[in-house]
């Protein structure tokens, strides 16, 4: 952006750099086994600006939103809806680099740099940005939405989010990415960063609802200060190739982190979700919940991280995944991971790949569903645990919808 | 008298390749209310199973044919969608999914056409009000931490609301306490008339008071051992089913 202040454009320049400097990917990096770093561009061969078919995205109403801005194909130009309490600031972030400066200038990439090719990528090419402030106890009742979508006129699009939340101030944020059904391919590159500082909350949700030939690269960083509750819900539904990336950090004493994420990937969907919490102070709660449906020849990966480096003791940490696959063919990778270097710990993990149980599918059919409804009932069944959780009734609702769509 | 709408000729069943039904003969004219008694791993559950198409119930021999169509060409689906119904021995638990949204699948389902959501309510609240069904159950899970009554309770109201031609109560007795029992056989008994027929597999004379049967079969080690008038039920309350074999051939039947 032209008119952004010299230490942006500084930023810009240093990720541009990165990117000139970091090796290529190649796919046989341990965190690239599964996802072949050139399905997403990691290497950013992809020129910009390359239509790849068009179609038109109906947004949703905004009704029941605190805020709420759209970007088309990235254009920093959104739409927005304001109904917001005094202080709290919600943004384009390409204009609050300079009319927020002192607010955003520390954070913005200090959770997501530029030391691997998804953040340097990122880094050098946003454009769609989003920037919200809630001040010190501040409470917003609804939710605030980004919305970035492709309409396949630009072969790329980047997003990218930052979230500051101040003492014991509260908000729901909401990312949300959308597009039609494309002929060719469009890549997206997304990163969120998200503040909670001491006593604030924090509902962030993450909603990949692309249409087909989209591939996504997301990365989701969350901080979590002394006895702040963060949560990351992360519901993945579309795209060709998506990788998902949240990392919860508990930064204060007594910070309460939950991730939770459901999927379902059909056709031949592939998603990969690498979730992890880092405990880097004493007392602190994690708890990772991931659920899954695979169908048809889809392939889903699934690898948590519980990271207590020296220092924290009193950890209390989970994680579990379990997945359920809906036929021969369709395929789902589990792989929960623990690195605890403190004693006086409580962690647990497990992952679990499963069939649909046949008791459960005989009793529906034998109501008449047929086999594939019956399926998909149960399947909306065993994500019910994950959207149990989402405090927002109407937001919660809307997911469920979502996902039932999704088949339809 | 009618036509059968369920003829059991000959039929074998295996599960997990154990052969379990060994050449049942059963026949239950349309209108009819059959009970079926039989000791404890006669294999009466076998045959419920086997009937709705559970699919770890393998058809080994034999034919079904149920209102004039081959059950064995059918998945459960089709067979509860021809107008079949089982209320199940051990009602399974379906987590997440919602008693309300369940009924109103299946009620769809069976119907072959969206029910709109009010009309669906009215019918709902109708039969739980004639069930005493706690209406706050619809938003609760599948069974899912329903006492054993409860359960069975549930069993019944999707009766009433599927409104087969034909249903399996399997041992849908067990469990009620004495109030329960004479609501669900009220229930029962109000949707009996032409247009239906029941088979009661039960071990107690007591539900067969309430509902009258026509028929009363006994199933032994995987056969119809005798069929016989409502007085047979009694007989076997009293005499037991040593006279069909030996206590342990009744206990474990090989
Ligand atoms: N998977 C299996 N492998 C071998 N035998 C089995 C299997 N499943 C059931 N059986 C046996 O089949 C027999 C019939 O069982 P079934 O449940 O039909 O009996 P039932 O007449 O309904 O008994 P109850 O009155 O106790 O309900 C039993 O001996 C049981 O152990
Ligand atoms: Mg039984």
């Amino acid at each position: 952006m032209a008119d952004a202040p010299t230490w942006a454009d500084d930023a810009r320049s240093a990720a541009t750099a990165a990117l000139d400097a970091l090796p290529a990917l190649t796919g046989a990096e341990e965190q690239w086994r599964f996802t072949p770093p050139a399905d997403l561009d990691m290497n950013g061969d992809t020129p910009a600006g390359v239509a790849a078919g068009t179609g038109t995205v109906a947004l949703p109403a905004a009704s029941g939103r605190a805020a709420r801005l759209a970007f088309a194909d990235g254009t920093p130009d959104p739409a927005e809806i304001l109904d917001l309490p005094d202080g709290v600031i919600v943004s384009e972030l390409g204009a609050a680099l300079e009319t927020h400066e002192a607010l955003v200038r520390d954070r913005l990439y200090s959770l997501a740099g530029f030391d691997d090719r998804p953040g340097a990528l990122n880094g050098a090419g946003w454009d769609a940005g989003t920037f919200v402030f809630v001040p010190r106890g501040v409470e917003v009742t609804l939710p605030i939405e980004t919305i970035l979508t492709a309409t396949g006129a630009t072969g790329r699009v980047f997003g990218r989010t930052l979230v500051i939340v101040e003492e014991g101030a509260k908000a729901t944020v909401i990312d949300r990415y959308l597009s039609p059904d494309l002929d060719g391919v469009v890549q997206a590159s997304t990163v969120v960063e998200l503040f909670v500082a001491d006593g604030g909350e924090l509902e962030h949700v993450s909603y990949i609802g692309w249409g087909r030939g989209v591939r996504h690269q997301a990365t989701i960083r969350a901080a979590a200060g002394k006895d702040a509750r963060v949560r990351s819900v992360n519901v993945t539904l579309g795209g060709d190739v998506v990788r998902v990336e949240p990392t919860v950090y508990c930064r204060g004493t007594g910070a309460d982190a939950r991730a939770l994420g459901l999927y379902f990937a059909t056709g031949d969907q592939h998603f990969e979700h690498r979730v992890v919490s880092r405990h880097e102070a004493p007392q602190t709660y994690s708890n990772l919940l991931y659920k899954g449906a695979i169908q048809d020849t889809a392939h889903t990966v699934f690898f948590g991280n519980l990271v207590v480096p020296p220092g924290a003791p009193g950890t209390d940490a989970y994680q579990t995944n379990r997945n359920l696959i809906l036929n021969e063919g369709a395929r789902a990778d589990t792989i929960p991971f623990l690195e605890i270097e403190t004693a006086e710990v409580k962690c647990s993990h497990a992952g679990a790949v499963g069939r649909v149980d046949d008791e459960h599918l005989f009793y529906l059919m034998s109501r008449g569903v047929p086999e594939r409804e019956a399926k998909h009932l149960i399947v909306y069944g065993f994500f019910q645990e994950v959207l149990d959780e989402i405090s927002f009734d109407a937001l919660r609702e809307e997911l469920e919808a979502a996902a039932r769509a999704k088949v339809r | 008298m009618a036509d059968p709408i369920l003829k059991i000729e000959g039929l074998e069943v295996a599960v997990d390749n154990t052969p379990i039904l060994k050449g049942v003969d059963l026949e239950v004219p349309q209108g009819e209310v059959h009970a079926l008694m039989g000791p404890n791993g006669s294999g009466k559950s076998t045959l419920a199973y086997a009937l709705a198409g559970h699919p770890r119930y393998e058809i080994t021999g034999g034919s079904v044919m149920f209102g004039g169509q081959d059950l064995a060409d059918m998945g459960a689906d089709e067979r509860a969608q021809a107008g079949l119904f089982l209320a199940m021995q051990y009602p399974v638990e379906v987590p997440g999914v919602s008693v309300m949204n369940f009924l109103r699948t299946a009620v769809n389902a069976t119907r072959g056409e969206e029910v709109p959501v009010r009309e669906f309510a009215r019918l709902f609240k109708e039969k739980s009000d004639l069930l005493t069904f706690d209406p706050s159950f619809a938003d609760r899970y599948l069974n899912e931490g329903f006492s054993g009554g409860e359960k069975k309770r549930h069993e019944i109201l999707q009766m009433a609301l599927l409104e087969p031609a034909f249903a399996i109560l399997d041992e849908t007795d067990s469990g009620l306490d004495v109030d329960a029992l004479r609501i669900v056989a009220e229930g029962v008994n109000a949707q009996r008339g032409p247009d239906l027929g029941v088979l009661i597999i039960t071990h107690y004379t007591r539900i067969l008071n309430y509902i009258r049967p026509d028929v009363v079969h006994v199933m032994f080690d995987g056969r119809i051992a005798r069929t016989g008038g409502p007085d047979l039920a009694d007989h076997l309350e009293e005499k037991g089913y040593v006279e069909f074999g030996s206590a342990e051939t009744a206990a474990a039947p090989r």
